[in-house]
Order: structure tokens, then C-alpha cells, then sequence
């Protein structure tokens, strides 16, 4: 899209909380961290989310959306698909990720349909394989010709405010809190899309351990607002 | 103690991608090891190593599978040694694989080290991959990827530990480089994958409560068998039973298969926890004595 106003419009409604992916309905571990006292206020929130986005899904989620969106052949788009299916923490990351990527291109088809994800989404479907949130952005953004120096910032700040919104509700936080939180996220978030964009596919990779441990601790925590 | 074993020529890794900083490899070691079944019993059918790599195979403790002890000679890895391990375990053998000492990773003044290694499991085989722990020494740089390939019907019990400095002597992992990679492939079909990447600025996430939150070693257990994604209670259950207060522990279903990690800031007491649960799923899950290699000596 050359035009970049109508690349952010529909930036804007892909990537709004509104957009039907659910993605209100997951914490990405948080809501345990938050039972764990890991996550008790406004600091410890700002900290959390900024490490997840320069050293954790915000790490790997932007180098596979760049990969995905790379990607020039039905091969190397399976291998993308394939990649990000299988690198997931854990059985609730795993269904964040894939839920939200399934309802994502659902949401994306009905609106926006295109001949070129319809010929593509066949080819994934006949191999089984279905493509985890950041690479179906990934994929769309690439088809409807949205830079990625564009849409890599967007995803993130998105992941970064679901997040910021989950901490809001749970540990719980003010709004004023959360606000200047958002703010204080704005340059790790600029990093973390410039590093997405620069990292090659060989060094994905998380330093988040303590993101898995509270995901795995929450399948079992016994009063949960959230799915992940 | 070890049987005798000819040494031969392991070709160089082909596969491997090529280096981008070109470094002077000191060593392109490894081994690999073919085994297979024949009369009810695991045969070694193929051995090819090089330095400074060595399997030893000492007389397997009572009760458990044909035993292969991985040897590295040079006493630690430095930057620019590239070693490759490869383990093929045909249908029907149990074969349990463990290293005789820590792996330690020197300092490294820029190229890598980097370590390949790949096991495969035939059908109905019972597959042990049990190494020591890995010391990254500060400054080390160490670029790892573990493959493992389970056949239907085979199982694969498998851990892998880190320990990020030499913690006993007070010393942090303050800079360099650890990419630490997994890939679980099922029926030739990728079906999880991990990658730990630490990389220079790595005092954040080693301190922050979202990264390490201060632990200092890393434990990665797993399990891959048909019936693993039913071993996730029992594996729970196991973990409540062993744990400290020094050791966080979780359980998880990721990818069909049962996963387990636990972290610490005290690699002496997360080695011990490792070892009482890989002793727990063993003779749960394949019937063998509950406890963790005897090379180990907890």
C-alpha cells in the first residue's frame, strides 16, 4: 500500500482491541505473576511488560511476523508457519497465539477478502499447518503491501497495551497508572520493532524463562480471569 | 571400566549453516553412534568419533539400558570448536545416553562455540539423552541446537541444564553469547521448538522477574512419547513431591509432548530436584530404577 494513511487506517482496525481476535481474554502468564506478588504495581507492571517485549514474545513474535512477511515461497512461508506454531512455552501460550491467529485471518477474510491469503490459507490448510498470530499479520501486512517499519511498532504497542490493560484489571491499577505506563512502554517498543526488523530468523529466541514458568503455574491457578 | 573402542574418522558437519565471523575452529569433533536391536537386546552397530570427543561404555548399573557415556577430552569447549553428536537408536533398542563430567564453555574473545546434536529414536525405542550440566564460564559464546527425532511408538526422555557462570566461585554470566535451541520433530513433522537467546545486554533479562528474576541455572526436561500428554498429573505430582523453595518448577503440554522446567539461583540444589524427578519419570513412565545416571553421582 503506498499510500501510507490507508496502510494505518487499516493498521488501526486489525490491530484495535475491538478487532474480533478475543485478544482481551489472555494475560500471556501475567495473571500469575500477579499471584505470585512478581507483578504488584505500577512499577513492577512497566518492568514486566518491558521485558517481555525486548527479551520475550515481543522478541520473537516481531522477528517471525518480519520472517512472515519476508517470506517469497510457498516453502519458506510453510517453513514460517511451521516455526511459529512450534515455538511456544506452553500449552496456554501456545493456544493465545493460535486462537488469536485463527480468528485474526477469519476476522481479515471476512472484511478484506483476497485471492492471494485465500490461495495461500488453502495451501496451509491442506498440510494442516495454521499460522500463530504475529505471522498471520505478518502474511496479511505483506499482501496488502503495509511496510513492515509500519505494522512491526503497531503489533507490538498492541501486545504491549493487552498487556498493560490485564495488569490494569489484576493486580489491579489506576487508570492514570496504566496511561503512564503506555507511555514509559513507547521506547522499548520502538526497539523492539527495530531489532525485529534486523535479527535474522537464526537468532529467535526468548530470555523470558520466568513468562513460561508463571503460564505453566497458571493452568493450574485456581481462580482465573484470563485463559492464559 | 569402558569397553574398548576403535576410533575412526567422523566426516565434517555438512549441514551446518556457515559461520558469518569465519572463526579458526580448533576442534570439528564428534560422534556418532548407530545402535540397534537384535535378539531382544540393544547392539552397538556403528561408532564414529573423533577428538575430542569420546563415547564410553561402561557396564550399565543394574537395571538399566545399554549405557554410552559422552567424553570430552579437551576438558571444555572453547570459542571456534564446533562438535557434533549424533545418535541413532533403531526400532526397538533402549539406550540411555549421559556425559561423564559438567561441559564447561570457556571465555571466548569472539567466535562461537558451537555444538550440534541430534537424536533420533526408531520405532518403540526408549531413548535417554541425559548429559551434564553446561557452564558457561563469562564471556563464553555458545551457539547449541538439539534435535530430536521420535519415531511413532518410541520415547524420549530428555534434560538439558545450564548454568550461566561458574556460580560456585561467585561468578556471573555478565556478557557473551548463549543460543540455546531445540527442535522436537515427530513422523519428519516439527512439532515444538524452543530457543533461549542471550545475548550481550543480558544482565536485564538475567535480573528482571519476566527473564531469570536472578536464577542463575535452567533445567529443560522432557518427554516425548505417544502417551506423554497423559504423564502431565503424574508429572505434577512429582514436582509438588521433590521440590525446595530454592527451585522453581512448572509442567506443561506443549506440542503433544510433556514439558518441565526449573530454575534457580543455586545450580547445586537445582541439580539435585532434576535429578529426583528424571529418577520419578523413569520408573514411571518406562518401569526403570528411580534415580538419574549414575555418572551424576547425586
Amino acid at each position: 500500500m503506498t499510500n501510507e494513511v490507508s496502510a494505518l487506517l487499516r493498521l488501526q482496525t486489525w490491530l484495535s482491541p475491538a478487532f474480533p481476535t478475543g485478544g482481551f481474554s489472555y494475560s500471556h502468564g501475567l495473571e500469575f505473576a500477579v499471584e505470585a506478588g512478581l507483578v504488584k504495581d505500577a512499577d513492577t507492571t512497566a518492568r514486566w511488560v518491558r521485558t517481555v517485549l525486548l527479551f520475550g514474545a515481543g522478541r520473537t513474535d516481531g522477528i517471525l511476523l518480519a520472517a512472515a512477511w519476508r517470506a517469497e515461497t510457498l516453502p519458506d512461508r510453510r517453513a514460517v508457519v511451521e516455526l511459529g506454531a512450534a515455538l511456544r512455552g506452553t500449552a496456554e501460550l501456545a493456544m493465545e497465539s493460535t486462537q488469536q491467529g485463527a480468528a485474526f485471518l477469519r476476522a481479515v477474510r471476512t472484511g478484506w477478502s483476497h485471492p492471494v491469503l485465500d490461495e495461500w490459507m488453502r495451501a496451509f490448510d491442506a498440510e494442516k499447518i495454521e499460522p500463530v498470530l504475529p505471522v498471520a499479520v505478518g502474511l496479511v501486512c505483506s499482501i496488502n503491501r503495509i511496510g513492515l517499519e509500519t505494522v512491526l511498532p503497531l503489533y507490538l504497542q498492541a501486545f504491549a497495551a493487552s498487556l498493560v490493560s490485564a495488569a490494569v484489571r489484576l493486580v489491579p491499577l489506576g487508570q492514570s497508572d496504566g496511561l503512564h505506563i503506555l507511555a514509559m512502554l513507547e521506547p522499548p517498543v520502538m526497539a523492539a520493532a527495530r531489532a525485529a526488523e534486523t535479527a535474522s530468523l537464526a537468532d529467535i529466541g526468548s530470555a523470558t524463562p520466568m513468562v513460561d514458568w508463571a503460564s505453566m503455574k497458571h493452568e493450574t491457578q485456581y481462580t482465573r480471569l484470563f485463559r492464559s | 571400566m569402558y569397553a574398548a573402542i576403535s576410533p575412526s574418522d567422523l566426516p565434517p558437519p555438512t549441514s551446518e549453516p556457515a559461520s558469518r565471523e569465519a572463526p579458526i575452529a580448533r576442534y570439528r569433533g564428534g560422534v556418532l553412534a548407530r545402535f540397534a536391536a537384535r535378539d531382544g537386546r540393544t547392539h552397538l552397530v556403528d561408532l564414529r568419533q573423533t577428538s575430542p570427543c569420546r563415547l564410553a561404555f561402561p557396564r550399565p548399573a543394574t537395571g538399566d539400558p545399554l549405557t554410552a557415556v559422552l567424553v570430552t577430552t579437551s576438558g571444555g569447549l572453547a570459542g571456534g570448536d564446533r562438535l557434533r553428536v549424533d545418535i541413532a537408536a533403531g526400532a526397538g533398542t533402549s539406550v540411555l545416553v549421559t556425559g561423564q563430567a559438567a561441559e564447561k564453555v570457556y571465555r571466548s574473545l569472539g567466535p562461537e562455540t558451537r555444538v550440534r546434536t541430534t537424536i533420533a529414536a526408531g520405532e518403540g525405542a526408549w531413548v535417554e539423552w541425559m548429559p551434564q550440566e553446561t557452564i558457561l564460564f563469562d564471556r563464553a559464546r555458545l551457539r547449541r541446537r538439539i534435535e530430536l527425532e521420535v519415531a511413532t511408538g518410541a520415547k524420549v526422555l530428555a534434560a538439558e541444564t545450564v548454568v550461566l557462570g561458574r556460580t560456585a566461585s561467585g561468578e556471573r554470566f555478565s556478557s557473551g553469547l548463549l543460543h540455546d535451541e531445540w527442535r522436537v520433530k515427530r513422523g519428519g513433522r516439527l512439532v515444538w521448538a524452543d530457543a533461549l537467546h542471550l545475548s550481550d545486554l543480558l544482565v536485564e533479562p538475567l535480573e528482571q522477574a519476566a527473564g531469570f528474576d536472578g536464577a542463575t541455572a535452567m533445567a529443560t526436561l522432557m518427554f516425548v512419547a505417544e502417551d506423554a500428554p497423559a504423564r502431565l498429573e503424574q508429572a505434577r505430582g512429582v514436582l509438588d513431591r521433590v521440590g525446595t523453595e530454592h527451585v522453581r518448577q512448572g509442567a506443561t503440554v506443549v506440542g503433544g509432548l510433556l514439558l518441565v522446567r526449573l530454575l534457580s539461583r543455586d545450580a547445586h540444589r537445582l541439580r539435585e530436584v532434576l535429578a529426583r524427578v528424571v529418577g520419578a519419570f523413569r520408573a514411571a513412565f518406562q518401569g526403570l530404577p528411580a534415580r538419574a545416571p549414575a555418572m551424576w553421582r547425586i
